[in-house]
């Protein structure tokens, strides 16, 4: 951080603060009130005053959520889904980029052509894919799934690695050349151990993205390949019965997506600055 | 025994392994995007061509031989008023979601430049949000707003002082409040971080500059800080954008498009259309509407982008 700070930014701190400090219980509150309805008795979620805290918490709704409802094989699906589409969304994205961004393959095209994949509306593809899936069967299959999810979050982990290979030096890899490696060997050996640490992160977004996904995962699963997000239909149109369970069940969704988000915190903000700032 | 194999003739694999690996080492920078290029083509491209062919029969699951029908399932589309109302609701709604989380995600980064005791933690505590599946949002703030148990019309009934009786997720104007609520909690943080990282990045000799000639912070706002920020506003408006408009998830949590069609975005018409009435061919004649306006954005805001980025 500099030393000199601007003026303007020193002014107004209390303001700042009390916006800082109530964006914060916006922020949390909602997360808060999940978590508390879903180690709330069910008696307790139409008491009017709201109870802000029960008196006796319950895990009930989290064994009904995980056992009655298949929680955990959507848990399972969603791990098994995401980790291999992740998987192999950076070993391709990193594959890609290496060769965007060391040998300009298809010039600015190509590149602009993988990110213009992310601005496609899900529903504008889904569709024929949901058709062919069918035709071909892998409609509901956690095969069909992950194909699906790798492509879709290809065009970030090819931008992001883009990114991250450009502001590596070339010299390590040249040398490695010199040395008569081949260009393969130069590549797995010595550029991506290097960019370990952009892959870890691009891979993290990767994950979350495939994790939290719904869309996709609401028209080509059904009854074997369902994700965790797409069990939240089970909870929907019974009048407030069900809520204790769907928290729970977003409670234990949520722990992964938080500890990854958290580790990656700081890849994050240097992830989006490389990539938007060195272009 | 095939006497042709390469297994009979001990020389003959290195010699072939070495040609494959001559040519694989020619074609080094191919072979590496071929496997995305590929994936994307297939489940992509090849969708996208498929879709055509379907917009323009009548696909059935049940009838065979899908029977050509010309132009009718996109003019089912263009004269259906449930369908225009669902394009203008997710302009409208996008429009509204984009502004106020950059007016606020802008407002955080400027928060938030400054070191200060427990910036981490806040930091951590601002972008969860972001690694939260939207349904989960959806179904949090649906808990929030519900009526009569939901604590929303409690706490605001203390505060004004008499009963609130709003019912967020069915009545006009509040659903789309509601909406417009559980998008802001989730993305807010998207441009908040782009936007602090594009504060970051701004020389602080600059400001330096600035307060020598006696500059009032205002100015120094508008003349510094908003053009360096341009690009890491143009990104972020454009990405926020792009991804607004395909609004769909919390709308079938929190109010499963209704009531009746008044919460229809053009995602949720298009799955209703395709997905619950199964009018297959009439959903992807939409998509391709759809696609076309979103194409008009995209190219743009994306041209915009790639010609405003510094090299």
């Amino acid at each position: 951080m500099a030393n000199a700070t601007p003026h303007w930014r020193r002014r107004g701190s209390a303001g700042r603060l009390v916006f800082l400090g109530l964006f914060l219980l916006f922020v949390l509150i909602p997360l808060y009130w999940m978590f508390i309805t879903s180690i709330k008795p069910s008696d307790d979620y139409l008491a009017v005053p709201p109870v802000w805290f029960p008196s006796e918490p319950t895990i009930v709704h989290y064994t009904a959520a995980l056992f009655a409802y298949r929680g955990l094989q959507g848990l399972i699906n969603s791990l098994v889904i995401s980790l291999a589409a992740t998987v192999l969304s950076a070993l391709f994205g990193t594959m890609m980029a290496y060769s965007l961004a060391r040998f300009g393959t298809g010039g600015k095209h190509l590149s602009f052509w993988v990110l213009s994949q992310r601005f496609l509306p899900p529903i504008a593809v889904v569709l024929p894919i949901f058709l062919i899936y069918r035709g071909i069967g892998l409609h509901d299959t956690h095969l069909g799934m992950i194909i699906a999810y790798t492509v879709f979050t290809l065009p970030v982990t090819v931008w992001m690695m883009f990114a991250y290979f450009r502001g590596l030096p070339r010299s390590m890899e040249d040398a490695a050349l010199v040395d008569g490696c081949t260009r393969w060997q130069a590549f797995w050996r010595v550029a991506v151990p290097l960019a370990a640490p952009g892959i870890v992160a691009a891979a993290v977004f990767a994950f979350i993205a495939c994790w939290t996904e719904f869309f996709f995962a609401l028209i080509l699963t059904s009854r074997t390949a369902f994700t965790l997000p797409t069990v939240f239909r089970a909870f929907l149109g019974f009048q407030g019965a069900q809520y204790g369970e769907a928290s729970a069940l977003a409670i234990v969704s949520l722990v992964p997506s938080i500890l990854l988000g958290v580790l990656a915190q700081r890849h994050l903000v240097r992830g989006l600055t490389l990539g938007a700032v060195r272009g | 025994m095939a006497p042709h194999t390469g297994t009979l003739s001990p020389p003959r694999p290195a010699g072939a392994l070495a040609r494959l690996s001559d040519w694989s080492e020619r074609h080094f920078k191919w072979l590496l995007v071929a496997p995305a290029v590929l994936l994307i083509l297939a489940l992509s491209v090849y969708p996208l061509l498929f879709s055509v062919w379907v917009s323009f029969v009548n696909y059935d699951f049940q009838i065979p031989g899908h029977a050509f029908v010309g132009l009718k399932n996109f003019s089912m589309v263009v004269f259906d008023p449930v369908a225009r109302w669902s394009l203008v609701l997710t302009v409208l709604l996008s429009a509204a979601n984009v502004a106020i989380e950059f007016g606020l995600g802008l407002a955080l980064a400027l928060a938030m430049v400054r070191t200060f005791p427990g910036r981490g933690l806040v930091m951590s505590i601002l972008i969860v949000p972001l690694f939260i599946s939207p349904v989960i949002v959806g179904q949090a703030w649906a808990l929030l707003l519900q009526r009569p148990f939901g604590p929303m019309d409690y706490v605001l009934g203390k505060i004004v002082g008499h009963d609130v009786t709003i019912s967020w997720l069915t009545q006009t104007p509040w659903l789309y409040i509601s909406l417009i609520l559980a998008d802001v909690w989730q993305w807010t943080p998207f441009m908040f971080v782009i936007l602090l990282a594009g504060l970051t990045s701004i020389p602080p000799n600059l400001y330096e500059a600035a307060e020598l000639d006696g500059v009032d912070s205002w100015l120094a706002f508008r003349a510094i800080t908003l053009p360096q920020l341009g690009p890491m506003i143009l990104l972020a408006i454009t990405f926020r954008l792009l991804d607004a408009i395909k609004l769909f998830d919390t709308i079938f949590i929190m109010t499963a498009g209704g009531p009746g069609t008044k919460t229809y975005t053009s995602s949720f018409y298009l799955y209703t259309v395709g997905f619950t009435q199964f009018h297959l061919s009439q959903a992807t004649a939409g998509s391709w509407i759809f696609l076309i306006f979103t194409a008009a954005v995209v190219s743009l805001l994306v041209r915009r982008l790639l010609n405003t980025e510094p090299a």
